[in-house]
């Protein structure tokens, strides 16, 4: 059987400081069947989505979606823990509307990353330093432990990490 | 300027007339992965899977891929994305979690592309649109327009619980205010048994059940109240626009999310008391001199308005946090609770409230609530210094 692709899908996220005070997380997706572009604003230090927007380029499902309608549920809520929960309760539960869940969920893992991303600029290059950073990243945020495979019982980073 | 940017593509193809074979890459800022993953086209059971790293956040991030083979088996259904995120998503890694839902859902859209293609053969006029339309008709049933479905406010005798013998003999009761079960919380692995038991041992004099969107049904309360002779009441942990609310009094269930405006409306109709959980988790996990968010600026935001106290221990979130919580609540002159927001039956007590009033049912409770008589403790802590 001739190897020729079936399906692509290509997601694009792109996360932007506007001032010090706003920041935009965008996200492209495009795959065989179609074609969407998702904008949230969040203002900082707050990180509450103050402004969102969205476009339906191309869909072959034949769902007519009111993409403004659906989107205008979340405004005002804050990118953090619980958001996914939040945002899949708010944005309906067609496929299109799940796809369009999934796109402002990935802007608002950008947007935390983007965080995340200054913060491993801090690692120290130092093997047994940066195994320090992260012992002590995980006392400050307890809830990290166990929160995956390298930050778990038996990884050298939390070694020394003992919670009730 | 950008300051992220991340790619996800997702390759997906037909390996041989039941098998399709999906190749992941994601690359960011921060990490570099790919993933393949093959399913079967027939039933969507996930056939192998095999994941690698290029550039991850740290040298430790390469244990993450032996988990993924946890996920071989699953099939895609109802449930699907909750078992991945929970399964892979906590014991591998929540980055190789989310690529390999990514390919999934992408060999699920693959199928319906490949079921369109044979039916074509058949009816060459066939649009695709009609054909997704007609597996979703046939598929699903209708959407369940979640939110609230009926229910009365509590009145007297609802889960009117007699005191314990421990409590009845104390001036004031500690009670733990935030607790999860298993299965009523998916995200818990307590049983209610198990947690009651812990309770005991600990020497709190009650717990409060608040488990999420979860009413539980008095008569089995009451049920649970007689067989292991303790204080047990009943609450809600409800998930808002605005994050989650724990609430007392309200017999309502209240399905999906609701927007907090909303559910305060239902909560006075019903005489309840509410509280806003864990306000700050997550906020500080930068510091609160990235972001820049001070005392003054967190009171300002308007959720406060809608809630009559606020969580400021809280064991799941860092020390920082509930200092934080604590700071803004006193300067919004709110009540304050502690509670455990136990998911395993270790966690129960950490942390809970000390009221001064005797609370015998739910409905002493909600009263003791609105008086205001109570602080939050370090309850585990304090039994320790105390042992």
């Amino acid at each position: 059987m001739p190897e020729i692709l079936s399906f692509s899908r290509n997601i694009c996220t792109v996360v932007e400081q506007i001032r010090d005070d706003l920041m935009t997380s965008s996200c492209r997706l495009q795959d065989t069947l179609m074609d969407a572009y998702v904008k949230i604003s969040v203002k900082i230090p707050d990180l509450e989505i103050n402004g969102i927007e969205g476009k339906l380029e191309r869909s072959f499902s034949g769902e007519k979606i009111d993409v403004e309608e659906a989107f205008n549920k979340i405004m005002g809520t804050r990118v953090g823990p619980g958001i996914r929960k939040i945002i899949r309760g708010f944005i309906g539960n067609s496929a299109t509307e799940k796809q369009l869940a999934f796109m402002v969920e990935e802007c608002c893992s950008g947007l935390i990353l983007s965080f995340t991303k200054d913060q491993m600029k801090k690692i120290p290059k130092d093997p047994e330093k940066a195994r320090h950073f992260f012992e002590n990243l995980v006392r400050e945020n307890p809830r990290l432990y166990k929160g995956c495979a390298a930050l778990s019982p038996g990884s050298p980073l939390v070694d020394n990490i003992k919670f009730d | 300027m950008l300051t992220f940017t991340r790619n996800k593509l997702v390759s997906v193809w037909r390996k041989d007339d039941d098998t399709l074979s999906a190749h992941g890459i994601l690359e960011d800022d921060i990490y570099s992965l790919e993933i393949d993953v093959s399913l079967s086209l027939s039933q969507l059971e996930i056939l192998s899977i095999a994941g690698k790293w290029n550039r991850a956040e740290n040298s430790e991030c390469r244990r993450a891929i032996p988990f993924l083979q946890e996920a071989v088996g699953f099939k895609m259904g109802e449930g699907f994305t909750q078992r991945v995120q929970k399964l892979i998503g906590r014991k591998s890694c929540r980055h190789l979690a989310d690529m390999l839902l990514v390919c999934c859902y992408s060999a699920r859209d693959t199928a319906q592309v490949i079921r369109w293609e044979a039916e074509k053969e058949k009816r060459p006029d066939l649009g695709l649109v009609e054909v997704l339309s007609e597996q979703r008709i046939s598929s699903s049933g209708p959407i369940k327009d979640s939110q609230i479905s009926s229910g009365k406010p509590l009145k007297r005798g609802a889960g009117d619980l007699p005191l314990s013998k421990k409590a009845m003999i104390r001036g004031e009761m500690i009670i733990d205010l935030h607790v999860h079960t298993s299965p009523a919380s998916p995200c818990s692995s307590a049983s209610v048994g198990e947690l009651i038991e812990e309770a005991k041992r600990i020497g709190l004099d009650g717990i409060c059940l608040t488990d999420h969107n979860y009413v539980w049904a008095a008569a089995e309360v009451e049920r649970l109240r007689e067989k292991h002779d303790f204080l047990i009441l009943r609450g809600n942990e409800i998930t808002t626009d605005q994050g989650d609310v724990l609430v007392f009094g309200l017999e309502k269930e209240i399905k999906g999310i609701i927007a907090l405006k909303e559910l305060r409306q239902e909560v006075l109709k019903a005489g309840g008391f509410m509280i806003l959980a864990h306000p700050f988790r997550g906020f500080l996990t930068f510091g609160v001199g990235q972001l820049g968010l001070t005392v003054e600026k967190a009171m300002e935001r308007p959720l406060f308005e809608f809630v009559d106290a606020v969580e400021i221990l809280n064991s799941k979130v860092t020390e920082k946090e509930n200092r934080f919580a604590s700071e803004v609540a006193e300067g919004l002159n709110l009540q304050v609770t502690g509670g455990s927001d136990a998911h395993a039956v270790s966690g129960v007590g950490i942390y809970a409230t000390r009221f001064s009033d005797r609370i015998d049912n739910e409905i002493d409770l909600i009263r003791a609530l609105k008086k205001g008589n109570y602080v939050p403790v370090a309850f585990r802590e304090g039994m320790k210094k105390r042992s």
